[in-house]
């Protein structure tokens, strides 16, 4: 009896996804009829003049994760590097403290924050608005930053406590231990962490909303607003569009869910891989 | 003598990998009955396939015979229509080191009594005290019976599980090395009550203390790597001289 | 030359190391400078008795008190549908499912924790859709959907974290548990259930925090700016994290913009409690 209403809780949590990914295939279909297919991949978004092409946000979306990653990424490493070995002992803990703090801060106040200090930094050294693939990238990469140190963490806390004795025994300083053993030895580790951060950027949508000003072009400049698949979804929504509009939405959002699942498979196929070895 | 279990051609294995293969042996009612052999050699695997424990853990593979006599008839454990908890119920089991439940003192017993058997509050408690009065430990915790079990000392905690294990009424007792993890007096004091408890339970006691069997064994098997048991009769494990030839053979 | 890169990357990683902390103190730092001086009485109730608004429910028309209230019932309405499904559906991965099963199923949660919470607002605004075309023409988006929606996000943490907390139980409360003759049920519910509550717990805390700071899905599923204290489940709302996007981007006045770091102010607090709490749960769990 409890195990089969225990199964049914399981099955419904199981089956969101499904749901998730049916409506949007459902609402996406109108678009396999006639040249609407054709028409959205084209890089020019002007819903007067009939034109939803959404290149420029697929570009942009990709153009922000990686970007993102590029500055989070070896900052993250540098930061849980310092905690295991390259830094003093004593300050491991509270610079681990600190990371889950910022891991706690909502994505809104980073939004804000930077909309009103970061931004107006940018304005003043360009000519823009500051609203600029810049500004989202430098706040996005903040943002990933503790996703990524507290994976990686874990994943050397796990290590050290096998390696700990046997690199001190033979005489390796804390440095080369890292340098030499940690680090190659949890190379797996070191890339699920970057496809995480990835995922983590591709998906959030305040950053690049408040921050990218949001204009559909192709992303050319560091300097130049753009508008990513996420914030796309956000503001046809808030606008009130013609049909037409919304149709694109769902395309949009099928692109992201199997942007998504193509990260989780990343991730499965390198874990799987992880224990066939180990 | 009686029998009280009758296993047959018993072999269990973990994801594929055999702990015992092709056992048979009989064990008398009464008792003790020592179970000795080297660390590896299956002897907790083989107790455990008693009251079907092995089943809780991932990747067991049970094939063979296990019958107990439980009240007067023969009870085949692995049969379909036998109830596992029913049998664990009465076939109760002491470990290694005390592996008291997170809970108060009297909770630790009546916990079981309530859940498993669905006895009323007042029958459960006084229960309770006499399974704790059996294992002379009421005295000693009597006023601080809402007191965390895990405050009480080793010896004290072992005999509480002791004490947990009878208030369920079993009729077959398996001990798994209950004295491996105390202290010289500690463990005496259970020596002491597993002698008194010899004429109401058969008992079946792993142990790696050779002295130990010697003073209290009524009988002695050794197992060998999961396939061989031998039984020893008991002028050879009485005789210092033969155990310590047998010991030699086990290191 | 070994001897170099050595020095190199102990110099990076100081860098690093040194600037987390850095910007964390910038944020809170800007933060408190702009939203400190804004954050009395009248950032909550503005001009409204603060006691005619808590006992009797008097309109707030410049606070957050609407806003605070809107995201304390979205939050409560999450735990109600998020903590019993996730908490089921953990300890049926945990203890009941195998092979083929469990595999599914952990791939599915695990997707479900992918998404990113836009799909999840956008279903929401999906379902309504498909609502208004099929038997109920005139629903719309409200604090329910929100709540579902949330829900949906929320989810795959409590399911992991349920899942984790009891597969990390030691094997042998499993074993006296079975000794005692326990069921398998029994044993779930009087022994690996209490053990693992504070795991449990603090996996809860951290999806309410989840569900407090979400802006992405909120944005399309019902909040608004002006709607005052919700008044039903199929109303629309106001919420703390929405109500800092919509000052930051449509503030009229210097006032309305500290009030937005005020309340950015306000919810950081809270998340940062929340974390406080979720992580106390923890420490006590590896002491024991």
């Amino acid at each position: 009896m409890a195990a089969r209403l225990l199964y049914c809780a399981a099955a419904v949590s199981a089956l969101a996804v499904l749901a998730i990914l049916a409506f949007l295939v459902y609402f996406s279909l109108p678009l396999f009829q006639g040249d609407q297919l054709a028409a959205l991949f084209s890089w020019h978004w002007r819903p007067l003049q009939n034109e939803f092409g959404i290149l420029p946000m697929i570009a942009a979306s990709l153009a922000l994760a990686v970007s993102s990653m590029l500055v989070a990424y070896p900052l993250a490493l540098g930061v849980c590097c310092f905690a295991h070995g390259l830094g003093p002992d004593w300050a491991a803990r509270p610079l681990l403290v600190a990371v889950r703090l910022m891991s706690s801060v909502p994505t809104v106040v980073y939004g804000l924050v930077a909309a009103f200090s970061l931004v107006p930094l940018i304005r003043g050294a360009s000519s823009g608005s500051g609203l600029c693939w810049l500004a989202a990238l430098l706040t996005l990469a903040v943002l990933a930053l503790p996703t990524i140190v507290l994976l990686l963490d874990n994943q050397f806390q796990r290590l050290e406590s096998e390696i700990r004795l046997t690199a001190a025994a033979l005489g390796l300083t804390r440095v080369q231990e890292m340098l030499q053993l940690t680090l190659p030895l949890s190379s797996r580790g070191l890339v699920m962490a970057a496809i995480l951060g990835f995922g983590r950027a591709l998906g959030d949508t305040l950053v690049p909303l408040m921050l990218a000003g949001n204009a559909p072009q192709p992303p050319l400049s560091l300097l130049d607003p753009m508008r990513t698949l996420t914030a796309h979804i956000a503001l046809v929504v808030a606008t009130d569009s013609q049909s037409a509009a919304y149709n694109s939405l769902f395309a949009c959002g099928l692109i992201l869910f199997l942007l998504t699942v193509l990260v989780n498979l990343g991730l499965r196929r390198i874990r799987t891989g992880a224990t066939a070895h180990g | 003598m009686k029998a009280a279990i009758r296993v047959e051609k018993l072999s269990v294995s973990f994801a594929g990998k055999h702990v015992i293969r092709h056992l048979s042996l009989e064990i008398a009612s009464g008792g003790p009955t020592f179970l000795v052999g080297r660390s590896g050699s299956g002897k907790t695997t083989l107790l455990r396939a008693l009251n079907r424990l092995n089943e809780c853990l991932p990747g067991c593979a049970t094939s063979g015979q296990v019958e107990l006599r439980l009240g007067e008839q023969w009870v085949d454990a692995y049969a379909a229509t036998t109830n596992v908890e029913n049998l664990r119920r009465r076939v109760g089991m002491v470990f290694q080191s005390p592996n008291v439940l997170p809970l108060s003192i009297l909770r630790n017993i009546e916990m079981p009594l309530k859940v498993a058997l669905s006895l009323p509050a007042d029958e459960a408690e006084a229960r309770a005290e006499q399974a704790l009065r059996e294992v002379h430990l009421w005295d000693e915790v009597k006023d601080r019976l809402s007191q965390a079990a895990s405050t009480l000392s080793g010896g004290q905690q072992q005999r509480l599980c002791l004490a947990r294990t009878l208030a369920l009424r079993p009729q077959i007792l398996l001990l798994d090395e209950p004295t491996a993890s105390l202290d010289f007096k500690a463990a005496q004091r259970i020596e002491d009550l597993l002698l008194e408890l010899k004429s109401r339970y058969t008992l079946l006691v792993v142990s790696h203390s050779l002295g130990q069997a010697r003073r209290i064994a009524e009988s002695l098997f050794v197992l060998h790597d999961g396939e061989r048991i031998e039984a020893l009769s008991k002028d050879v494990f009485q005789d210092r001289d033969a155990l310590f030839s047998v010991m030699d053979e086990l290191i | 030359m070994a001897d170099r890169q050595e020095k190199l990357s102990v110099a990076f990683a100081w860098l690093s190391a040194l600037l987390v902390p850095a910007l964390l103190a910038m944020v809170t730092g800007f933060l408190l400078r702009r939203g400190l001086p804004s954050l009395q009485v009248a950032l909550w109730f503005g001009d409204t008795p603060p006691l005619a608004a808590l006992l009797h429910g008097a309109p707030v028309f410049d606070g957050i008190w609407p806003a605070c209230l809107g995201t304390l019932y979205l939050v409560a309405l999450v735990a109600l549908m998020a903590v019993p499904l996730g908490v089921a559906s953990g300890i049926f991965l945990a203890e009941y499912a195998g092979g083929r099963t469990k595999l599914a199923f952990s791939f599915c949660i695990e997707l479900l924790a992918g998404i990113p919470s836009i799909l999840m607002g956008l279903f929401g605004f999906a379902l309504i859709l498909f609502l208004r075309r099929s038997f109920a023409p005139e629903a719309n988006t409200c604090l329910l959907l929100s709540a579902f929606c949330l829900t949906l996000l929320v989810l795959p943490y409590l399911i992991s974290s349920t899942r984790l907390a009891i597969e990390s139980l030691p094997d042998a409360l499993r074993l006296t548990g079975a000794s005692l003759g326990l069921s398998h049920w029994q044993l779930i519910r009087r022994i690996l259930l209490p053990a693992s509550a504070p795991g449990i717990f603090s996996g809860v805390i951290l999806a309410i925090g989840r569900a407090a700071e979400d802006t992405a899905v909120i944005l399309m599923t019902g909040v608004v700016a002006n709607a005052g204290t919700p008044g039903s489940l199929t109303a629309k709302y106001e919420a703390l994290p929405f109500h800092i996007y919509y000052l930051a981007a449509e503030y009229q006045s210097p006032a309305e913009l500290a009030q937005a770091f005020a309340t950015a102010l306000v919810l950081l607090a809270l998340t940062g409690l929340l974390l406080l709490a979720a992580r106390r749960l923890q420490a006590g769990l590896e002491i024991k």
